[in-house]
């Protein structure tokens, strides 16, 4: 049906590697689009990287007791034996549930999972669904120990939670149905009606930019991307990873290949808990340190980013 | 406070916009509840099947789920427009079967009685619906209608759930993601909700008041 090859999925900071990008991305398309078969190398290329992450869990050394002291956040985690944690089910790529097992899978819930390895010595987690516009309030009231949600440090967030991190870099992509032509940026959108997650960064940076587009918001991913699809407005514009995610999985939609703005993603942790903090920045300087973020990156983002794996971004 | 006072321009937009919201919707309601109603107690049966079978299938349906069903449901089958438009459809489809039950309530504490006595007198089915019947329902049912109007009123605020976030809620939630300051902002647009339905309780009252017949 879609077998046009589309090159405009590329995504974010690598634009550098174009050719091998258009090569990587025509199998990939090739790959989305024999997902229905049963048993089709798609499915049997996905559980292979699923098993890498499951095997990488399995690797992750719980941290030393001498790191979590009694009464610090850490131990407490420990002591209750799950990491709740804010998430979603429905960001591709990032955060996805999969129903054909059940679990969550993405960036995010790998690392998430990797965290409560670290913490309890097994992946054990609970996930709490978050929207934008909850997750400041769940870390708050604590009804939820950290939140994975490629959650973008802004001045004004941290005011209201800590920031581990930032554990990944992204920029604000601008996504297209598949016949729509005549966008090529963001001063493009003149006029337009930009689609946009209520309560993401996106919209302030579209107002900044293209103060003339209309903007239409709407809670979820997947009602975004609907609205888009069914012509509410003229353009998506996210994060480019949750786009890419987007494009993966839905043939009639496309991503432009120029990024605005970074996004730095924290991991969000209430307020109070600066111990936490501390303790899950030194927890990432090791998982970058020795390679563990790069095999995450390369079996989750890095299966529709084409490119080499980019260098983890420096903490704060 | 600040966060109220330096913002009151955001509240009042929304403010205003939930008043067209619910204003259109209960007119577009009421122009399809009183239909409803003269179907249910026309002397024609099919129309009466029909006016039943309305008010049983969509008073069945909770209003969050019909919106999702036509902000992205209708777009399925081609049919896209205005966002806002949507909604009010929605909303007044739902909103007219709670009127026309209603209507028909107040129709049906007219004693027969007088029905009869208008057909004596040669009075036509429309004639007696204008003349005897509709005057006096309509007088009992201004606190029902009232209450009416309150709840459609309140759950415009569902609007924003489907993306008409220029309204009341969504732009209380929008100032909450901003400040989050939650007691606050919610704090605020309760105190304008509650401030909405005392006008509609007044308004009523005096309504009541000027309809009523000294017998």
């Amino acid at each position: 049906m879609h077998s046009t090859v589309r090159t405009r999925r590329r995504s974010v900071p690598l634009a550098a590697a174009a050719a091998v990008a258009a090569l990587a991305l025509t199998s990939a398309c090739s790959g989305s689009s024999d997902q229905s078969v049963p048993g089709a190398p798609a499915a049997a290329h996905k559980k292979a990287k699923t098993s890498a992450l499951d095997k990488l869990i399995e690797r992750e050394a719980p941290a030393s007791a001498s790191l979590m002291p009694p009464g610090s956040t850490a131990a407490e985690i420990k002591k209750n034996g799950t990491l709740v944690v804010g998430g979603t089910q429905t960001a591709a790529l990032f955060s996805q549930l999969d129903p054909t097992t059940g679990k969550v899978e993405g960036f995010d819930a790998a690392m998430s999972r990797l965290l409560a390895k670290y913490i309890i010595g097994e992946p054990k987690t609970k996930l709490v669904n978050v929207t934008a516009a909850t997750r400041e309030a769940l870390l708050k009231n604590h009804s939820v120990d950290t939140v994975f949600a490629t959650y973008t440090i802004t001045p004004e967030r941290s005011k209201v939670v800590n920031f581990a991190g930032p554990y990944y870099v992204d920029g604000l992509g601008i996504q297209l149905r598949e016949d729509q032509t005549g966008i090529a940026s963001l001063t493009d959108l003149k006029g337009k009606t930009v689609i946009t997650q209520s309560g993401s960064t996106a919209a302030a940076v579209v107002k900044k930019h293209v103060p003339s587009a209309k903007i239409q918001l709407f809670d979820t991913n997947t009602e975004c991307l609907q609205a888009l699809r069914q012509g509410r407005g003229d353009a998506y514009v996210l994060d480019q990873g949750v786009l890419a995610g987007n494009a993966s999985t839905n043939p009639d939609v496309k991503v432009l290949s120029t990024a605005y703005e970074e996004q730095p993603y924290g991991i969000g942790i209430p307020l109070d808990r600066p111990d936490f903090k501390k303790f899950v920045n030194e927890w990432l300087k090791k998982i970058e340190a020795d390679g563990t973020w790069a095999t995450v990156w390369k079996n989750t983002i890095g299966t529709q980013v084409p490119g080499p794996v980019p260098a983890p971004p420096t903490l704060d | 406070m600040h966060v109220i006072t330096s913002h009151w321009g955001v509240l009042g937009r929304g403010l205003l916009v939930s008043l067209e919201l619910s204003a259109w919707t209960f007119l577009f309601a009421a122009a399809g509840g009183l239909l409803l109603a003269v179907c249910r107690i026309s002397p024609v049966r099919p129309l009466r099947l029909f006016a039943a079978l309305y008010v049983s299938a969509v008073r069945s349906v909770p209003l969050l789920v019909l919106l999702t069903l036509f902000v992205f449901g209708l777009p399925e089958i081609g049919l896209v427009y205005s966002l806002f438009w949507t909604v009010v459809s929605a909303m007044a489809l739902y909103w007219a079967a709670f009127f026309g039950e209603t209507v028909r309530a107040g129709v049906r504490s007219v004693p027969p009685g007088q029905t009869e006595a208008a057909r004596a007198l040669g009075l036509t089915f429309r004639q007696v619906l204008r003349h005897v019947i509709v005057p006096q329902a309509l007088r009992c049912t201004v606190q029902p209608l009232a209450s009416l109007l309150i709840a459609v009123v309140l759950n415009s605020s569902l609007a924003a759930a489907v993306g008409v976030t220029q309204e009341l809620t969504g732009q209380t939630v929008l100032l909450d993601q901003q400040y989050a300051q939650p007691l606050v902002t919610f704090g605020a647009a309760a105190a304008c909700y509650v401030l909405l339905t005392l006008a509609i309780g007044r308004a009523a009252a005096v309504l009541e008041r000027r309809l009523a017949v000294l017998r």
